[in-house]
């Protein structure tokens, strides 16, 4: 018999024992790599949100930047495009306000986006076929997104009450994130009405010339000409112009959102290594009496360390292997149900399933050594007393 | 013959010089200037009744616990002197418990196996020697059998086989048929003898059973942590066990 073998045979001929602590082990992985993938989707979402945006540069108020507290002057837009060193080097402009609405419907908020009638936005629009994009005329018209309108069951030409208003669905659109489908839009006007924001925008999204991007001395020009913008009285409007990735890395939400996923993330690897060692630590204690047997017969401690760490690995491997399936159908169920809405899409990345198998194996081994080298320093005539 | 530390020639095997055992948790002197010598190829029984200290001896003995005062030679090396125990242990001492201690999960020619690894031995190996020993204690028609599914004679046929694992001068018992019915117990006993008469073998069997003891060539007696005389009458014989 080869020690491996004898390590093989520890672990499978005692299948219950052995079955328990890789389940042990197995919840510990399932509740870390579930709620890692969880929290690490949530993050991609709200990301790409934001980045899929087809925009150069966002005109943003400095300092202020999420949807709630972001207020511009609509009249903005004109000094913009009138302003020599910006307007001759924009292509297209859009006026965007954003804001969290209620829906008679549903208890959690979406996010209604207005854009104006005649914006590029609204015209170039993946409008499900059977509906339309919105055009100026349509005041009380909505576009839902495709997860919102599944959600709530509602298809084009029926109503959707926002904020005790009844709209009627002209279109529903498939846009580039979970997130971007969960919301609304409707014209600009509408929501500024809606919201008591007349005349207030969240934001200016610019689309520049040809060239202009890749060239960074005229990307600073045009920045420094933005921030340097002032109104008719001579007063600076305290703007800024960044790129979608300095917005996002910018962005209240997406800050929140790192927050909570790190948080979410931290409590899972807490709770699973806690979860780990008491499986592991039980595991090897009630076999303190047979590491006094093998010390007696002359086994050393290394020997017996050898041992336990063989089948710790063993059983964190094969726990490890199990909770990360069990982590990818569970979040999967999850993510189907009603309740999930589509907003969380879980993503269960290399990295996560590494950081699940790395935890399996490190507090495995750690969980395992404890008791392994408390036994293993026993004199082996108290070890052998152990019941 | 071999030159004890202190300088002394001798034959023994094992010598207890002065040594004493106390447990300081619980304030108990186990062992009281304990003095004793065992001889190569000597067949010995320990006697005494329950907490005379005969298994803290036997412990001592197999290197197992440490004394408080005094020392054991083996071979005329002291044993406080040596630097490796375990190795000590796996190749000179074959121990044999009361409980059996074989390890459940194990086959009988398994657990045979488990000294073996602490010898640079093939697999393969160690299989065939398992095999021989097991023929030799009349197990090897049970060698693919768990613990759990041999009678507990067997099981301490097999205790001793694995005792015999590394082929150790010397074999400690501890109540070696207390947990054995009386056909079950002669049978190890009557395999003791053969190790004893065959091989060479020294043997040290802790016992509060005459019968057990009256196999041995000589018997210790041990009453209170010390060694003390023979029991001159039955009453005696019983008040002392």
């Amino acid at each position: 018999m080869r020690f491996f073998s004898f390590v093989a045979k520890n672990v499978l001929r005692r299948p219950v024992r052995s079955l328990l602590t890789g389940l042990g082990i197995a919840v510990a992985i399932t509740a870390v790599v579930a709620l890692l993938g969880v929290s690490d989707g949530f993050e991609k979402t709200q990301l790409s949100l934001l980045t899929a945006r087809d925009v150069d540069l966002i005109v943003v108020g400095a300092g202020l930047s999420t949807m709630d507290t972001a207020r511009l002057d609509e009249s903005i837009l004109d000094q913009l495009q009138d302003d020599p060193k910006i307007g001759a080097k924009i292509a297209r402009i859009t006026p965007l306000l954003m804001d969290k609405v209620k829906l008679q419907s549903s208890p959690i908020p979406i996010v209604l986006r207005g854009y104006p009638g005649d914006s590029a936005a609204l015209a170039n629009m993946q409008v499900q076929p059977g509906g339309k994009t919105l055009n100026s005329s349509e005041k009380d018209g909505v576009l839902l997104g495709s997860i919102l309108a599944r959600n709530l069951g509602k298809k084009v030409g029926e109503t959707v009450e926002i904020e005790l208003k009844k709209f009627t669905v002209a279109g529903i659109y498939n846009g580039s994130s979970p997130f971007e489908d969960s919301g609304a839009i409707a014209l600009l006007p509408t929501l500024q009405k809606l919201m008591a924001r007349p005349g207030q925008v969240s934001e200016f999204d610019i689309v520049l010339k040809k060239g202009l991007v890749a060239n960074a001395s005229a990307m600073t020009a045009i920045r420094e000409a933005v921030k340097n913008l002032k109104g008719p009285k001579g007063d600076l409007y305290h703007l800024d112009a960044v790129t979608t990735e300095e917005y996002v890395s910018n962005s209240n939400e997406i800050k929140l959102s790192k927050a909570m996923a790190w948080m979410t993330s931290a409590i899972a690897l807490v709770i699973g290594a806690v979860g780990m060692l008491n499986t592991m630590i039980m595991s090897v204690l009630e076999r303190t009496q047979e590491i006094g047997i093998l010390r007696a017969i002359g086994w050393r401690k290394s020997r017996i360390m050898r041992m336990i760490l063989g089948e710790t690995f063993v059983l964190s491997l094969a726990g490890a292997l199990l909770g990360i399936v069990a982590a990818v159908v569970l979040t999967k169920l999850l993510a189907a149900l009603p309740a999930a809405q589509g907003l969380v899409q879980p993503n269960i990345s290399p990295t996560v399933i590494g950081t699940g198998l790395v935890m399996a194996l490190v507090v495995g081994l750690v969980g395992g050594a404890y008791p392994a080298i408390r036994g293993a320093s026993l004199p082996p005539t108290e070890a052998l007393r152990y019941e | 013959m071999s030159e004890s530390a202190n300088g002394h020639a001798s034959s023994a095997l094992v010598r207890v010089d002065h040594v004493g055992r106390t447990y300081p948790d619980g304030g108990v002197t186990a062992l009281v200037d304990v003095s004793l010598e065992i001889n190569k190829g000597e067949y010995v029984a320990i006697m005494g009744p329950s907490g005379s200290g005969k298994s803290t001896l036997l412990n001592l003995l197999g290197t197992l616990d440490r004394p408080t005062s005094g020392e054991i030679y083996f071979d005329g090396q002291p044993m406080s002197k040596m630097r490796d125990l375990d190795a000590f242990r796996s190749q000179k001492i074959g121990f044999v418990f009361q409980s059996f201690y074989l390890l459940p999960t194990l086959t009988a020619v398994e657990n045979v196996q488990i000294p073996m690894f602490e010898r640079p031995l093939s697999g393969r190996a160690r299989i065939q020697r398992a095999d021989e020993l097991l023929k030799r204690v009349g197990m090897s028609h049970r060698s693919s059998h768990l613990p759990m599914q041999l009678s507990v004679g067997e099981r301490q046929r097999v205790a001793i086989a694995r005792a015999l694992a590394n082929e150790p001068p010397m074999l400690l018992a501890d109540e070696p048929t207390g947990n054995l019915d009386s056909k079950s117990g002669a049978s190890v006993l009557d395999l003791f003898d053969q190790l004893h008469r065959q091989r060479g073998m020294t043997l040290i069997v802790i016992t509060h059973s005459l019968e057990v003891a009256e196999r041995a060539e000589r018997i210790v007696w041990i009453r209170d942590g010390q060694l003390s005389e023979q029991p001159a009458s039955t009453a005696q014989l019983r008040e002392h066990l």
